[in-house]
């Protein structure tokens, strides 16, 4: 690696370990890593909140050394509900009353009247008949596709579909086929590529990087005419689309045709897990072989308390989920108004993309949070190399004038320098 | 060999062997430069390895973000000859 080269590496770079010793990293990685600039752009990780994610939250800011407040464009406590003050008191209830953990698995001694209660009332919630818990998000998408699929089988993803999609399949043994984002021709062409196996399709309900919806009818409809299975992550929609809040499949009229329906609970319901949704015969046989749920400790059972509070408080009105949708509009309004590419967002996911240029994009990240806007920069591999950018999660909870102050000042850290006003 | 002393062919040979070992269906022989792995049933974790493969056995590493606008075989093996 050529010193001049440092920059055009990246995370995507360095999985294969070269070296002769399992705990030495590859020298290259040490020697990119060790790069200044390459130090700054990784001290945007892990930058440690001091304080809840609400609105305006401190956090010590790793790059320049210092405790901030900032305005939290960044976590995805989408409704506010972490923090929300029955949310708080249920789990502050049932921690007086059950303790800290579980103290072990689902299947034996972790599973509560607190976990029976929440699936019962999840499976309600999502008009079906069956409905099992995860330790969290990732081993929720992880357990159930390596329980479904098996060596054979062919798993059809769209290209833009989460991490923990492709390690389930992986571990299920089954082959992996990706289609073109929200391309229901290309996934038609897939389908029939692999037509003599046991397939399923895997699509996102909202897409985490760049805040479009899948386009729910028609990819369907080429399920329905191939007689697949559609599974649908709802981690970044349940709680905020349709008119019950069931998520992107309520919103398209969709939501009894869905095979299985999975959520997160760390995002909207401002906690921890996940959660899948499906017909009670086979949520019976997933808990027999979906391995995150046999080998890990149940959820706690405080958190669980405090999540059948959040499904509560955001399902027995709007007025939560009216709030966001008014803030994504004020907030998408304004960033429009500074010419900004943001490209096809449509949720509460609103990307600003830079363009291929890390240095903008790491410069443009410490001013923005030297200012006072928490606002992650997002580089290649999470991203296209083309398509750097920044990711606004919008809360239920900011104000209008936390929305104004931030545009302000992604005009002077981002628009400006860009020429784009 | 030296790194230099590959040429595009050989590189082309070597991507096409290591699709042939990656998909098991398909003649590495029999592999057109002008496509791309995906015509041949390849997925992106299959690419990733074909790519990590062939760039070990050229001694080679050649950043990610370069490869995304590759389209087939023979644009790889050409972007690989640039940083040879």
């Amino acid at each position: 690696m050529k010193p001049e080269d440092i920059l055009k590496f990246s995370l995507a770079d360095f999985s294969y370990n070269d070296s002769s010793h399992v705990l030495k990293p590859p020298e290259d990685f040490n020697l990119w890593a060790d790069d200044p600039r390459i130090g700054l752009a990784m001290s945007f990780f892990e930058q440690p909140l001091n304080g809840a994610p609400t609105a305006r939250t401190r956090l010590y800011h790793r790059p320049t050394g210092q405790r901030r407040q900032m305005i939290n464009l960044t976590s995805y406590n989408y409704l506010g509900l972490s923090t929300h003050p029955e949310v708080v008191e249920a789990a502050k209830e049932a921690l007086e009353t059950y303790g800290v953990g579980a103290s072990g698995a689902a299947m034996l001694s972790g599973t509560f009247d607190q976990h029976e209660a929440f699936a019962r009332e999840l499976a309600q919630f999502k008009g079906r008949d069956g409905c099992m818990l995860f330790p969290s998000g990732y081993t929720g998408n992880l357990g159930a596709i390596q329980a479904l699929m098996q060596r054979g089988d062919v798993l059809v993803i769209d290209e833009k579909c989460h991490r923990s999609v492709v390690d389930g399949v992986q571990l299920s043994g089954a082959r992996l086929a990706t289609f073109r984002h929200n391309d229901a021709q290309s996934l038609d062409e897939m389908l029939s590529r692999h037509q003599d196996a046991r397939r399923m399709v895997v699509v996102e309900g909202v897409y985490s990087m760049d805040g479009d919806l899948a386009d729910l009818p028609a990819i369907l409809e080429v399920c329905e005419a191939h007689d697949v299975a559609l599974y649908v992550d709802e981690a970044h929609s349940t709680l905020l689309f349709g008119e019950n809040g069931k998520g992107v499949a309520e919103h398209f009229g969709l939501d009894g045709k869905v095979g299985v329906d999975f959520g997160t609970l760390s995002k909207s319901f401002g906690g921890i897990g996940g959660f899948i949704c499906a017909d009670e015969g086979i949520i019976r046989y997933m808990k027999c072989y979906a391995s995150p749920f046999q080998f890990s400790c149940a959820l706690p059972p405080p958190i669980v308390a405090a999540m059948r509070k959040s499904l509560e408080v955001a399902t027995r009105d709007s007025s939560l989920r009216d709030a966001l949708w008014k803030n994504v509009e004020h907030f998408r309004s304004n960033l429009q108004a500074l010419n900004l590419d943001l490209g096809q967002s449509d949720s509460q996911v609103i990307p600003i993309i830079i363009g291929s240029s890390v240095e903008k994009l790491i410069q443009f990240a410490m001013e923005a949070q030297q200012r006072g806007l928490y606002l992650q920069p997002v580089d290649f591999p999470a991203v296209e190399a083309d398509a750097r950018r920044f990711r606004i999660s919008v809360s239920a909870q900011l104000t209008e004038d936390d929305i104004d102050e931030a545009c302000n000042i992604i005009e002077d850290v981002i628009a400006k320098p860009m020429g784009l006003v | 060999m030296a790194d230099n002393e590959w040429n595009k062919e050989q590189i082309i040979e070597i991507i096409s062997r290591n699709l042939e070992q990656n998909l098991h269906d398909i003649d590495g022989k029999a592999v057109s430069p002008t496509s791309s792995m995906r015509d041949y049933g390849a997925n992106s974790l299959d690419i990733i390895e074909v790519v990590s493969a062939s760039m070990r056995e050229l001694e080679i590493r050649v950043p990610r973000s370069e490869l995304t606008q590759v389209e087939n075989i023979e644009e790889l093996a050409d972007k690989f000859l640039e940083y040879l």
